[in-house]
Parts: C-alpha cells; sequence; structure tokens
C-alpha cells in the first residue's frame, strides 16, 4: 500500500480498555435475561428499570464512551493497527507435509479506518435505538412480561456487531458476524406466537445461512491461500505477493466471501429475507435491519480492499470488481421498484434499505476497480481518485446508517401512535383523555388487540399526521431528504460521489455502464418512493378516524429522533472534515487534510462546480433526476392540504404548501399503471419469493421422495431381513435375561472393572 | 496453560457424575445425558493426555469421539421416540419387555 511505510501508529492508552466495548454488552446479556425471569411482576423492575432497559442503557452508554476514547485517539494518527492485547486462546498444531506446524488462535483487536467509522456507527446508534427501544417496547401493547428478552437479545447483538467490527481476523469476523444473524433470528420472531413472525425468523436464518456457506468456503480457501486468516497476516504486501501467483484462486475465495456479504446485506438474489424481517419489533428494524447488521456485509467487502489495492494483483481482480458493482446496481433499481407499490410504512422503508446498501456496493465495486487497475501507487492523480471513490462508499454508507435509523425510529413512533389511537377509539368510550404513551397503558386492553384486521403500519391508514407528530415527521423529513440525496443535506454529498465514480469506471471500461446507469436512475426512483412514503403518511387529510386521533409520541422516543435529525443535517460538517475521504491512505487520511472550513468550502466547489465537464453535467443531471423528477411526480399523485385548521411547523409549511399546489394542478390518474401486470408483478415482489419456494419444493420435495423410496425398498430391506433373523436368535437368549437397563449398566461398568483390575494386576 | 492433572482430575468427576447418574435415573433421556457425560470425560482424558505427551494424536481421537457421539445421541433418541410411541412412558424401570 502506498505509504505505508510512512503510517503513523497512534498508541491508545484506551487500547487497554478496548475489549470493554464487546465485553460489557455480552455480559449484560446474562444478566437481564436472570433478572428479567426472576423479577417479572415486580413494580419497581417494570417502571423504574424499564424490564431491563435500564441496565441495557447504562452497558450501551459505556460502550459508546469507550469507543470515543478510543476513536478520539486515532483521529491524529493514520493506519493505526493495535492488535496488541491478544487473548491467546488455544495452541493447536496441525500436520503439513510430514512436519507438525503450531497455529495459535486469539483474540485481538485491529482498529484503522474502517474500524472507526463503523464504531461509531455501531456504538452511537446501538445507544440511541436502546432510548428508543425502551419507549417503544415499555408500551408496546403487545408484549407483557417478555421485553426482558429483547433488552438481552439486544446487548448481545450490539456485542456481535461491535466484535466483529473491532475484530483482527476473517475467523473472529465469521463468528461475530453469527452471533448477529443469531440475534438476528430471535429477534424478528420476537412475536413468535404469530406465525408470520415465526415464518419471517425461520427465512431471514435460513437466507442468510445460504450466504455464510459460501463465505465460510471463502474463508477455508483463503486459509488454504495465506496459513492464516489474520489481517495482519493476510494483509501483508509480502503475503500478497506470493498468493499472487494465484491470483484466480484468491479471486474465487473473495467472490466467495463476497457471496456472504449478498446474503447479509440483502442483495439480490439472497434479498428475500430482508422484507419479512419487518416482522420484528420496530427498533429491530431500525438497529439490525436497517442501521448495523445489514452494513456487514459492506464492511466485509471493505475490508477487500488491500487485495484490490495491491500492487501485485493489478488487474487481477477486474472482474470481482465488475460483479460487485453489478450486483448492486441490479439491487438498487429492482427494491426502488418494488418500494414504489408497498403500503406497508416499515416496507418500503425496507426496500429503500436494500436499494441503498446496494448504492454503496456500486460505489465499492467502483472503488476496487479504480484501485486495482489504476498505478496509484506511483501517480498521485490516480491515487487521489481510488481515495475519493472508496471514501465516497464508505460516507454512504455512515449517511445511510444515520438516516435509515432515524427513518425507521420515525416509522416506528408513527405506528406506536396509530395503534394507539387504534386503542382509544375502539376499546374506550372517552377519546380525549390524555394521551400519556406511558407504563400504564400496558395492561388492560391488550388480549383483545390481536383479533381486529386493523394494520397500524398501512399508510392507507394514515395521512395528515404532519400536524399531530411535529418531531417524528420533521424527523421523517430530513431522513427522506438524506436518502433521497436533496442538494445540501446528508447523504447528498455520498450519492454524488457514488454516480460520479460509476460514470468516472463506465468511461473506462464499457461493461460498468449498466450500474452506472442503475445508479442514475435509481436516484430518481429513490426521489419517488421516499417522496410518496412521507406525503402519504403526513400530508394530505387523514385517511381513517384513526389517524385523525393519533397523539404526540413519548420522550424516550424523541430523544433519539432529535438528535438524529441533527446528525443527519449536518453531514456537512462530516464532509467538510475529509469524512469522504476516508480511505486507507495516510495522505489523504481521515480529518488530516485539511480544516473544517476549507474542507467544507472544497466539498461544495467538488460537488457544485467541478471543473471537469462531464462531471460538472453529472451531477446536476442526477440533482434534477432525484430532487425534481422523481418528488415532483410523487407530489402530484399523493398527499394535497392538511384538513381545515390543522397547523404544521414553519419549516414544514412550505413542503405541504408545494405538496398542494402541485397536487391540485398536475394530479393525474394512474390507475392504468397502478393495474398493469408490472404494478402487479412489483406488488407480489417480481415473484421471487414464489419461484424460490417452488425451486425448493422441487429440489427439496424431489430428494426426500427418493430417498424415502431408497430408505424403504432398500436399506429397510436389508435391516428386515436381519431384524428377523437376530429375533429368532435373540428368542433364545432372552429368556436368560432380567430387562431392566439400570442392570445392563451395572453389568458393563463391572466388567469394565473387572478389566481395569486384571490389566492392573498383570502389570 | 493449564496443568494437564486438573483436567483429567475434572474428566474423573465428571465420569463419576455420569456413571451415578446412569445408575439412579429412571428418565431414558436423562441416563443418555449421563452417558454422554461420561463420553465426554473420555474425550477430555484423551485431550489432557494429548497436551500431557505432547501429543496431536490425542485431539484426532476426540474429534472422532465426538462426531460418533453425535450420531449415537441422534439414534438413542429415535430409539426412545420409538420406545415413547409404543409403550407410552421413556422410564426406563416401566420397560422391560426383553424379559419375556
Amino acid at each position: 500500500m502506498a505509504g505505508s511505510g510512512t503510517a503513523t501508529t497512534v498508541d491508545s492508552e484506551f487500547m487497554s480498555f478496548a475489549p470493554l466495548i464487546i465485553l460489557l454488552p455480552m455480559l449484560a446479556f446474562p444478566v437481564i435475561l436472570f433478572l428479567g425471569r426472576v423479577f417479572n411482576r415486580n413494580p419497581f423492575w417494570k417502571d423504574k428499570m424499564k424490564e431491563g432497559g435500564i441496565i441495557a442503557l447504562v452497558v450501551m452508554a459505556s460502550s459508546l464512551l469507550v469507543s470515543l476514547l478510543l476513536i478520539k485517539d486515532h483521529l491524529g494518527g493514520f493506519l493505526v493497527d493495535l492488535d496488541t492485547p491478544d487473548f491467546l486462546w488455544l495452541n493447536t498444531h496441525t500436520y503439513s507435509s510430514g512436519n507438525l506446524v503450531g497455529h495459535s488462535l486469539g483474540f485481538g483487536l485491529y482498529v484503522d479506518h474502517i474500524t472507526v467509522m463503523l464504531l461509531f456507527i455501531a456504538s452511537f446508534l446501538c445507544l440511541l435505538i436502546n432510548i428508543f427501544s425502551i419507549g417503544y417496547m415499555t408500551t408496546d401493547p403487545i408484549n407483557d412480561n417478555r421485553n426482558h428478552r429483547f433488552f438481552a437479545e439486544f446487548v448481545l447483538f450490539c456485542s456481535g456487531m461491535l466484535g466483529m467490527v473491532l475484530a483482527d481476523s476473517f475467523l473472529w469476523l465469521f463468528i461475530f458476524w453469527e452471533i448477529m444473524g443469531l440475534c438476528s433470528y430471535l429477534l424478528i420472531g420476537f412475536y413468535y406466537e404469530r406465525p408470520s413472525a415465526a415464518y419471517a425468523a425461520k427465512k431471514a436464518f435460513l437466507t442468510t445461512r445460504v450466504g455464510d456457506v459460501f463465505l465460510m468456503i471463502g474463508l477455508v480457501m483463503m486459509w488454504d491461500l495465506f496459513g492464516s486468516l489474520d489481517y495482519a497476516v493476510v494483509f501483508d504486501e509480502a503475503n500478497i505477493k506470493a498468493a499472487a501467483e494465484s491470483s484466480g484462486t484468491l479471486q474465487w475465495a473473495l467472490g466467495m466471501m463476497f457471496i456472504g456479504a449478498v446474503g447479509k446485506s440483502a442483495q439480490f438474489p439472497l434479498h428475500v429475507w430482508l422484507p419479512d424481517a419487518m416482522e420484528g419489533p420496530t427498533p429491530v428494524s431500525a438497529l439490525i435491519h436497517a442501521a448495523t447488521m445489514v452494513n456487514a456485509g459492506l464492511y466485509l467487502v471493505a475490508r477487500m480492499f488491500p487485495f484490490f489495492g495491491s500492487e501485485y494483483l493489478q488487474n487481477d481482480l477486474v472482474d470481482l470488481a465488475f460483479i460487485i458493482a453489478l450486483i448492486g446496481g441490479l439491487t438498487a433499481v429492482m427494491a426502488a421498484a418494488i418500494a414504489f407499490v408497498q403500503h406497508d410504512l416499515k416496507k418500503v422503508l425496507a426496500y429503500s434499505t436494500m436499494s441503498q446498501l446496494a448504492y454503496i456496493f456500486t460505489g465499492l465495486g467502483c472503488a476496487m476497480f479504480l484501485a486495482n487497475t489504476l498505478d496509484w501507487h506511483h501517480d498521485d492523480d490516480a491515487h487521489y481518485i481510488v481515495v475519493i471513490a472508496f471514501g465516497a462508499a464508505l460516507f454512504h454508507l455512515f449517511n445511510h446508517a444515520m438516516a435509515k435509523g432515524m427513518l425507521f425510529m420515525a416509522s416506528g413512533s408513527v405506528i406506536h401512535e396509530v395503534h394507539h389511537a387504534h386503542h382509544h377509539l375502539h376499546h374506550h368510550d372517552h377519546h380525549d383523555d390524555d394521551h400519556h404513551g406511558d407504563d400504564h397503558h400496558g395492561d388492560d386492553h391488550h388480549d383483545e388487540h390481536h383479533d381486529d384486521d386493523f394494520d397500524a403500519q398501512s399508510m392507507e391508514n394514515m395521512g395528515g399526521l404532519a400536524s399531530k407528530m411535529p418531531l417524528t415527521a420533521t424527523a421523517m423529513l430530513v431522513g427522506s431528504a438524506s436518502i433521497m440525496g436533496l442538494p445540501f443535506i446528508g447523504g447528498f454529498w455520498s450519492k454524488e460521489g457514488i454516480i460520479a465514480n460509476a460514470w468516472r469506471v463506465a468511461l473506462e471500461d464499457p461493461r460498468f455502464f449498466l450500474p452506472a446507469m442503475c445508479v442514475l436512475i435509481g436516484a430518481g426512483m429513490t426521489g419517488f418512493y421516499m417522496s410518496r412514503m412521507w406525503l402519504k403518511t403526513f400530508a394530505g387529510k387523514p385517511k381513517t378516524e384513526v389517524a385523525a386521533h393519533v397523539g404526540p409520541t413519548n420522550t424516550w422516543i424523541k430523544i433519539p429522533l432529535f438528535i438524529l435529525t441533527f446528525v443527519t443535517l449536518s453531514a456537512i460538517l462530516f464532509a467538510g472534515m475529509s469524512f469522504t475521504h476516508w480511505a486507507p491512505d495516510p495522505e489523504y487520511g481521515l480529518l488530516s487534510e485539511k480544516g473544517l472550513l476549507d474542507g467544507i468550502v472544497y466539498e461544495i466547489n467538488h460537488a457544485f462546480a467541478n471543473p471537469n465537464t462531464f462531471f460538472f453535467i453529472l451531477t446536476y443531471v442526477a440533482i434534477i433526476i432525484g430532487a425534481v423528477v422523481g418528488p415532483g411526480l410523487a407530489l402530484s399523485l399523493y398527499g394535497g392540504n392538511l384538513a381545515e385548521g390543522e397547523k404544521v411547523k414553519p419549516w414544514m409549511k412550505p413542503i405541504i404548501k408545494l405538496n398542494a399546489w402541485v397536487f391540485d394542478r398536475f394530479n393525474f390518474d394512474n390507475s392504468s399503471v397502478a393495474k398493469s401486470g408490472l404494478s402487479k408483478a412489483l406488488e407480489n415482489r417480481l415473484y421471487f419469493d414464489h419461484y424460490y419456494d417452488m425451486a425448493m419444493l422441487k429440489i427439496v420435495a424431489g430428494f426426500s421422495d427418493k430417498s424415502a423410496e431408497t430408505d424403504k425398498n432398500v436399506v429397510d430391506g436389508v435391516i428386515k431381513k436381519i431384524e428377523s433373523g437376530s429375533q429368532s436368535v435373540s428368542k433364545v437368549i432372552r429368556s436368560m435375561t432380567t430387562g431392566s437397563a439400570r442392570d445392563y449398566i451395572l453389568m458393563v461398568s463391572v466388567g469394565a472393572l473387572a478389566i481395569f483390575f486384571l490389566l492392573w494386576g498383570v502389570s | 496453560m493449564i496443568d494437564p492433572a486438573w483436567v483429567s482430575a475434572l474428566s474423573a468427576i465428571l465420569f463419576i457424575i455420569g456413571l451415578g447418574g446412569a445408575f439412579t435415573r429412571k428418565n431414558a433421556i436423562i441416563v443418555l445425558m449421563c452417558i454422554e457425560l461420561m463420553l465426554n470425560a473420555a474425550n477430555m482424558q484423551f485431550a489432557a493426555a494429548a497436551v500431557h505427551h505432547g501429543d496431536p494424536t490425542g485431539w484426532v481421537y476426540t474429534i472422532f469421539a465426538i462426531a460418533i457421539a453425535a450420531s449415537e445421541v441422534a439414534i438413542g433418541l429415535a430409539i426412545f421416540l420409538a420406545m415413547y410411541g409404543k409403550h407410552e412412558t421413556i422410564s426406563l424401570d416401566d420397560v422391560d419387555v426383553l424379559r419375556n
């Protein structure tokens, strides 16, 4: 790697505390589970400890604190590789061509630029979503006396995510990866009495398992090449040089690992589990299926950068880079198209997650292509291009995690309040009592709740909520704008970078034209479905009586929404701090290039006044598609003015006004499109689940039928012959037995003892 | 590293616990678990001996034993299931058809 010799290694006094980031939540897992069982009906436990939520909160806050101290120490330096506290687990030996070779398996921490970013995202969002969960779960109408399980699994998940980020080898990455998979399964199936939730949990677990099998094959292949899975060994230039002789095998190994990433990050063709995973409680969707776990796949691909960037593998991994970008591009467009027709608020967000993750995959694929083809170790311009491309993809990961975590929490807030409003209307006579959203909502009227078929998640039952839930509406607006990439807000800075780099690569290699086109069109599609979601939920007149009676949400839910709105809006600050240059290279390192103000000016210049004419035009085309065409179409189709007498906050007024104006003038009848075959196919998720089920049925059922036949005729036939023979023999023998299993055990023991004494005596 | 002697001692304790359980319990599944416990004690003894002699053969035996134990459990549980289907009990005291 260029300049790796000059990389400054910073020693941190907090490094020795770093294992606490993983250990604290892991230890809290059994504690919460145990205490929950003991204190289940205790009012102190329920009200003051929030059924374990407070314990989880303390633990996650400590994790965040240690993480921040660690991150702070690493901001000044670069490429910090501290594998110092290596906890030796065991020593083993293997035979290798006749010789004994020793291996030691230990756990160490590896901290570099990618780690630092994901560590911040994971620990920060874990804490915020923990706060949100306390507000959401303890007033959740469904589960009484089960929430300690939620918080216990929640902290175990956090420990898995933080461990995966900090691990110093692919093996430990895989172990923590599976811990996350387990928690994902448990939490999706949290409402296990609901068959759809149990099914979704199973589906998510099995689908990601398909990817994981490939990941494991990839790891075995890599072990074969390098003899180790430690980052310190596999990223070593000398070892890469040795492995470059079999670069084809290496490409296959990385490709196999990429399939694992595809499963975890819900990309085509292993994407089918993510929408169903929305069966879990909303905090779970926010944390696991939007902000952290689904990023694990991206993290894995980003970790492969040293291979792509190595001088010795130049031009050898181009095909894999193309496949990564292609899978990303296809998923981006496909998921966005399916999001067009979803009515479930959380499903729209799920498809949006899929689509945005696909953007990041495309960005990474293009960055990998550039790193693999350009001579960036010696050429300064090429160096700069590679660094920017890689940084843009990672920066989008950051922006997406923040915005999507917030969007899910906001959607949870909406669903939660619609639910409560529904309860008030249908199970109470008085609508006028003040809505607290407090604990005492818990117990009285929840048993009948499952019976009615009111869907609190359907946007068809919402509308006009902007005036009733101002903070939630604002958070949702900012989050949507960030995902859409409206200029100056959040995801804009990174999305422009990804699109520009996709086209830069497309100019060099015509194969990349397809993914580049996909991400450009996808920008417009994102604009449409995100606007549609916001307008259907918050603008227009209430579509049901329930929506007209929704109240504001509780404080626990408001805190994280407020914080994340701020973070998303201030993404330009992060961009200014050269977060877009978050790349494996000291010269363009994190926070080391320019001052904050210079950085911001530079970013704005780079985005809006690019000196290269092609990219200048491309930027504006992307802005027009993503910020005008897509949202404009949604404005004319959905929403409209609020009901009479409803007031919204001043910053949302222009949007509602614009919506009302566009809606009145340009509304057109889209029923012919809505009823078309394509729309129907999209509503059925392009029949992927259908075909997968059919294929599984054909393969598995066919195989089982054949196996059953073989078993019956061949295996059983032989066994039956033996059986009838031994029956007749045993009839003779068994006349002299007692028939008690205990006697047999006794006889065996006595016999063994007798043999022992005999041998003893002989020796 | 832990002294292999301690591992041996733990293995012996495990074995005795398992043997005692196998003698005294009625429930067939618990007896099976006890047998597994004894098997694991043996595995541990292998591992301890492997460390003591610095010879990895013991580990190889352990791996084999674990694989075989897994299939053995599967068969054992299948037998109990069949036994329950036939006798509606898995108490070892109530099943002594071999006698007559």
